[in-house]
């Protein structure tokens, strides 16, 4: 898969660089809008990761441009300016999602395989753990023949977030910002994940214990599976 | 004023008095004209005292008599005589006069009490004016400034009562002929111009600074996040790393919390939404209900089935919602309770989230709104103390009124009144 970075945020830039390279995506950065201009028009990419706050271009004329030469492509915004109107704009012009900095790179890469089981069409994304199959298009998880009806939506948002970092350890923090990102409120080190997979693991154990579910001593929790 | 009115029974008996004196010399010239013309021998005819009263209340007398020759008199005074077996006090004026070598004394007195008996009502007739005078003085004092002080009623009642802070309308000038109050008008207009430039330069700093942030906070974020997925880091490493992430994540909290609260103020949020109260308190009690066994905490929602909100932000009021019952949740105790409940009152929509926590202190409550406002009870918690600030904030912008009641050690109370325009009258689809 092909990224284009557009980002004028050099150190910025060279993290998204570092993590999506290690996630075998093909990176090419620009650090302004005229070089990114002339790339969209020249190259193809399957994604385009456009911030709006660049200093010589307006982000939403880039993502125009980007829909124009590269319509199968996927643009992501990322800006640090979160106006309301911005976000309505970017995505009555064609992109795909919209990410506010701060942003967590899981986030990010959460986001892109999304896009990717909507654009390329991974109709039934299904996953097997231990004796458990779990459904992450139509979010149902089934022991055998039974269904497990008693995990919530919170619950199943967290095991599909292990599930899409498989074999990482995902921190509480990272966690949390996962599921509560989007309230703001005033508490800044809720270890609430704790009770969700605690939760989750009672509910499971009811079938078969969870092992897959692991907890990393002090650093956080990971689903361990094969490739 | 008030000595004026002391001093008119003293003024008016110093008249009479000297009203009376004038009428005891002219008696007395008169007299003497008499005896020049008729001779003394006429009153007095063989050195005996010659006396006449006017009877019958001897209010008045007249005497005369020889006196030693040494003897010279010419005074008005009070005095007593007896005169046929009462003492009466008389104004009495004595002379002493020569005629063919021998002296005589006249005296002519008026009786004190007609004096005082025609000073009287006199005295009470002026008093009864003066009380007039003071009281048509008064109703025409207050008619008076009534008419001339209503611009200033106006300015003050539009202009400095009414203002809602920060909020400030355009100006409106005050029609006033009155120079002053023109010119008290426009100050009071320059003020409040001052004060809104101030806030909005405040609202913009914070609208800045936090947008500023968010770029580093994001680079940190990025770099922290690749690090820690590197495998050549040791475990302790990764530790300090999420130490790092924790930090971090707080102070991207407070950027991204006072980044809302001035997107708050500064109205960029659309408040179009339609949303059914159920609905949004259930979506809260989903989010927030893993923090309900901790405290083993009951949890309870009352309110009416079809309660629509209608010109609302919907992720706004879900967040107004969220961080009350989140501090309802901190600060309960063990076993305690939270209730949600709804009622219409008045065109009004009355919604009161009610706990049983630690309460609020009194001298706490004046400051519960403040940013960055942290109370002592609640240092046990991990909070930056904004979760009031911005229901706060998200109250104002929706008109929504907040009110606290709290018993330290029994529970706080927050009451939000809807207004009417955000209730919604048909059924929520």
């Amino acid at each position: 898969m092909n990224v284009l970075i557009i980002e004028d945020e050099e150190a910025l830039a060279h993290e998204l660089e570092i993590f999506l390279t290690n996630h075998n995506y093909i990176t090419e950065v620009c650090y302004n809008g005229n070089s990114a201009s002339e790339k969209i028009a020249i190259n193809l990419y399957d994604f385009i990761l456009i911030d709006l706050g660049l200093p010589d271009y307006d982000g939403l004329d880039l993502l125009k441009e980007a829909k124009k030469n590269n319509p199968d492509a996927a643009c992501i915004i990322l800006t640090a300016r979160a106006e309301v109107y911005d976000r309505v704009r970017g995505l009555d012009l064609g992109a795909d999602d919209y990410l506010a900095k701060p942003f967590s790179l899981l986030e990010l890469q959460s986001r892109m395989q999304a896009i990717i089981r909507r654009k390329f069409g991974l109709k039934q994304s299904i996953v097997e753990l231990g004796d458990f199959l779990i459904n992450l298009t139509d979010r149902v998880i089934t022991h055998h023949e039974n269904i497990v009806n008693t995990i919530t939506k919170k619950e199943f948002d967290l095991i599909a977030y292990l599930i899409l970092h498989k074999n990482r350890t995902l921190t509480r923090t990272q966690l949390s910002e996962h599921i509560w990102g989007s309230i703001i409120n005033d508490d800044y080190d809720s270890n609430y994940i704790d009770a969700h997979i605690k939760n989750i693991r009672k509910k499971l154990n009811i079938y078969a214990p969870p092992d897959w579910l692991e907890t990393v001593r002090g650093l956080g929790y990971k689903i361990k599976m094969n490739a | 004023m008030v000595l004026f009115v002391l001093l008119v029974p003293v003024l008016i008996k110093w008249i009479s008095h000297n009203y009376v004196d004038n009428n005891l010399i002219k008696q007395k010239n008169k007299f003497l004209q008499i005896v020049k013309i008729q001779g003394i021998k006429n009153y007095i005819p063989d050195g005996e005292k010659y006396g006449s009263y006017y009877l019958p209340v001897k209010e008045e007398y007249l005497t005369i008599e020889e006196a030693a020759p040494q003897y010279f008199l010419d005074t008005i005074k009070n005095e007593k005589r007896l005169v046929e077996r009462d003492t009466i006090e008389y104004r009495i004026l004595s002379h002493t006069f020569k005629i063919n070598s021998q002296n005589y004394l006249l005296e002519i007195g008026k009786s004190v009490s007609t004096l005082d008996e025609t000073s009287t009502p006199l005295q009470n007739i002026a008093l009864a004016v003066l009380v007039g005078m003071i009281l048509l003085t008064i109703l025409a004092d207050l008619f008076y400034t009534n008419r001339v002080l209503k611009p200033l009623g106006l300015i003050i009642k539009t202009k400095l009562i009414g203002h809602k802070f920060p909020n400030f309308g355009s100006y409106q000038e005050v029609k006033t002929s009155t120079s002053d109050f023109q010119y008290l008008d426009i100050s009071i207009h320059q003020m409040i111009e001052t004060i809104e430039a101030t806030f909005q330069k405040e609202r913009e700093f914070i609208s800045n600074a936090s947008h500023e942030l968010m770029t580093p906070i994001s680079i940190l974020q990025s770099k922290i996040e690749n690090m820690f997925e590197r495998d050549d880091i040791a475990d302790d490493t990764k530790l300090r790393l999420l130490e790092m992430q924790k930090i971090l994540n707080r102070l991207k909290s407070i950027t991204k919390t006072l980044l809302l609260i001035s997107q708050i103020e500064n109205e960029q949020f659309l408040k179009e939404d339609k949303i059914s109260l159920q609905e949004l308190l259930q979506e809260v009690y989903d989010e927030i209900s893993i923090r309900l066994p901790e405290k083993n905490l009951t949890f309870d929602i009352v309110i009416p089935q079809d309660t629509i909100l209608v010109n609302v932000n919907k992720f706004l009021i879900f967040n107004l919602f969220f961080n009350l019952v989140n501090n309802a949740i901190k600060y309960n105790r063990e076993d305690g309770e939270i209730i949600i409940a709804a009622e219409n009152e008045n065109n009004t929509l009355v919604v009161n989230i009610t706990d049983t926590g630690i309460g609020i202190s009194p001298e706490d409550m004046p400051f519960i709104f403040n940013r960055f406002k942290k109370f002592r009870q609640s240092m046990q918690h991990d909070s930056f103390g904004l979760g009031l600030p911005i229901v706060k904030s998200i109250a104002a912008f929706h008109q929504i009124v907040i009110g606290v009641d709290s018993v330290q050690g029994v529970g706080s109370n927050f009451k939000l009144t809807f207004p009417t325009v955000l209730i919604g009258q048909d059924v929520y689809l």
